[in-house]
């Protein structure tokens, strides 16, 4: 994570996601998937085939790409059909875009309810016995059960969660970095998942895209870095009001 | 004289003429090895992160210098900093200070000023790389016995008096920084913290407390933290290296 400055002097953070070896493996119809819209199936990091299951070696195989560590489903439209083995680089997204970011959060074992759930605890002294950490009251007396869903210990963490509606400040295309606003699920170099935002405030803004994606051989030759326009580049002089 | 006496001896061709050894010059100057200083913001800490991270942090970081001088100083040096203030008259705002604590790594490193303004103690915290500073001048390079000059917040407030408008001190380039060995005199007990215990390891104060208070404060050393082999971490060659990259960024 990196402070970020806008043209008026204000700071904000900024996550840097490093778009590592990504490939489109496979592209799945919305017949074959049964689902409302037709899928692409991406893989993430080069990984060695020794840690990858021989089912999972198929589909690298059929590509005709490296074994990947992580594999993701994206809804597509279904003029949004890329042909499988096209590799995805950072400027597929553009500053201003919106995106959502994926991830698994930092497990942390078996947690009480204070850490789990905020709750407030109880008193550390005048008279309190043996309870400080403690939830309390389960339900009332008339419901006379306990509700499905109670908050109460368990293993907090490592599952997936997302952040919406996070900007994107600036894209690297030299090293595929993608710079994006505050911070993001899971531990420092772990994996995630970035989308278009599906937020309704930003349907507009995702509109014009590099679509499908961008290609590195194509006829856009982009510079080194792509910053937004609020944003301070550190080649201009010194903020002045 | 001395060419005849040449010719008699070598009987070489008449009339050749032997031009005298061209002399050495020894700049005593350059002699003395050119002082490496390496802000220590660019030394990355000891984790897990991707050094690409810190390679791109850096690009950053020497593009800033490219454009706005950030000039060497250490922690007891006296400093002038010029920031844009949007509520301010002339839009500018000027602190003066002592640099009492250097902190953070990469594009967010800070330092804090400190003086006693019409009695009032203030500390300002800036951050090296903000946009908004428009100018900071070295008043006195200087370095203290210590890395961290918190403890003046329990000094006599004349240890941290520094006039506004003072000259900036001019010194040769290839001197030593001085290192200025005061020992600061401390205000009555409580303190924000307890500076006598070795935790804190200060050499800049002078503690006139009781022998008793000192050997009771030695119970909470721990010596063996220095023999700690998990906690050493040898910055020298990833010094050598960024200095190079740093060196080089800079020159084109």
């Amino acid at each position: 994570m990196m402070p970020i400055w806008t043209k008026s002097g204000k700071k904000h953070a900024v996550t840097l996601l490093k778009v590592q070896d990504c490939h489109v493996l496979k592209y799945i119809s919305k017949e074959e998937s049964g689902g409302k819209s037709a899928k692409l199936l991406v893989g993430g990091k080069n990984v060695s085939p020794f840690s990858r299951s021989e089912s999972a070696m198929e589909i690298f195989r059929e590509a005709g790409v490296p074994p990947k560590q992580k594999l993701t489903m994206f809804n597509v439209t279904d003029d949004a059909l890329v042909k499988p083995g096209t590799p995805l680089y950072a400027a597929h997204f553009r500053p201003g875009q919106f995106v959502d970011v994926t991830g698994k959060t930092i497990g942390k074992g078996f947690q009480g309810v204070m850490k789990r759930w905020g709750f407030k605890g109880q008193p550390a002294s005048h008279g309190q016995t043996k309870t400080h950490r403690r939830p309390g009251a389960l339900s009332t007396n008339k419901a006379a059960k306990v509700y499905r869903g109670k908050k109460m210990p368990g293993k907090m963490g490592n599952i997936y969660r997302t952040s919406f509606g996070l900007k994107v400040w600036r894209i690297n295309t030299k090293h595929d970095i993608i710079y994006v606003n505050g911070s993001v699920p899971g531990h420092t170099n772990c994996l995630v998942k970035v989308k278009d935002s599906k937020l309704p405030t930003y349907k507009e803004q995702n509109k014009n895209p590099p679509f499908p994606t961008f290609f590195a051989d194509g006829d856009e030759k982009l510079p080194e870095d792509l910053y937004d326009e609020e944003m301070f580049q550190f080649t201009d002089p010194s903020v002045t009001y | 004289f001395s060419c005849s006496a040449c010719r008699a001896s070598s009987d070489e061709k008449p009339g050749k003429f032997q031009p005298p050894p061209k002399p050495v010059i020894i700049d005593k100057l350059k002699q003395i090895e050119e002082r490496r200083f390496l802000s220590p913001e660019f030394i990355p800490p000891r984790g897990r992160t991707d050094p690409l991270k810190f390679f791109i942090e850096r690009k950053d970081m020497i593009q800033r210098r490219k454009v706005f001088n950030i000039p060497e100083f250490y922690v007891g040096s006296i400093l002038a900093v010029t920031t844009a203030d949007l509520y301010a008259k002339d839009k500018v705002n000027r602190f003066v200070g002592i640099c009492i604590q250097r902190g953070g790594k990469g594009l967010g490193a800070t330092f804090v000023l400190r003086n006693v303004i019409e009695n009032q103690g203030v500390e300002i915290c800036y951050e090296l790389y903000n946009p908004r500073i428009q100018a900071i001048e070295v008043l006195k390079l200087e370095k203290r016995l210590d890395d961290n000059l918190m403890y003046l917040r329990d000094a006599l407030p004349e240890y941290s008096t520094f006039d506004v408008n003072m000259k900036p001190e001019t010194r040769l380039d290839h001197e030593e920084i001085p290192i200025n060995k005061l020992q600061v005199r401390m205000k009555p007990k409580p303190w924000s913290k307890r500076w006598e215990r070795p935790k804190y390891n200060i050499k800049g104060i002078k503690f006139e407390l009781p022998e008793k208070v000192m050997k009771e404060a030695q119970k909470w050393s721990q010596p063996w933290l220095e023999f700690d082999m998990l906690r050493e971490y040898d910055t020298s060659k990833i010094e050598e290296k960024i200095w190079k990259e740093v060196n080089e960024g800079l020159k084109k």
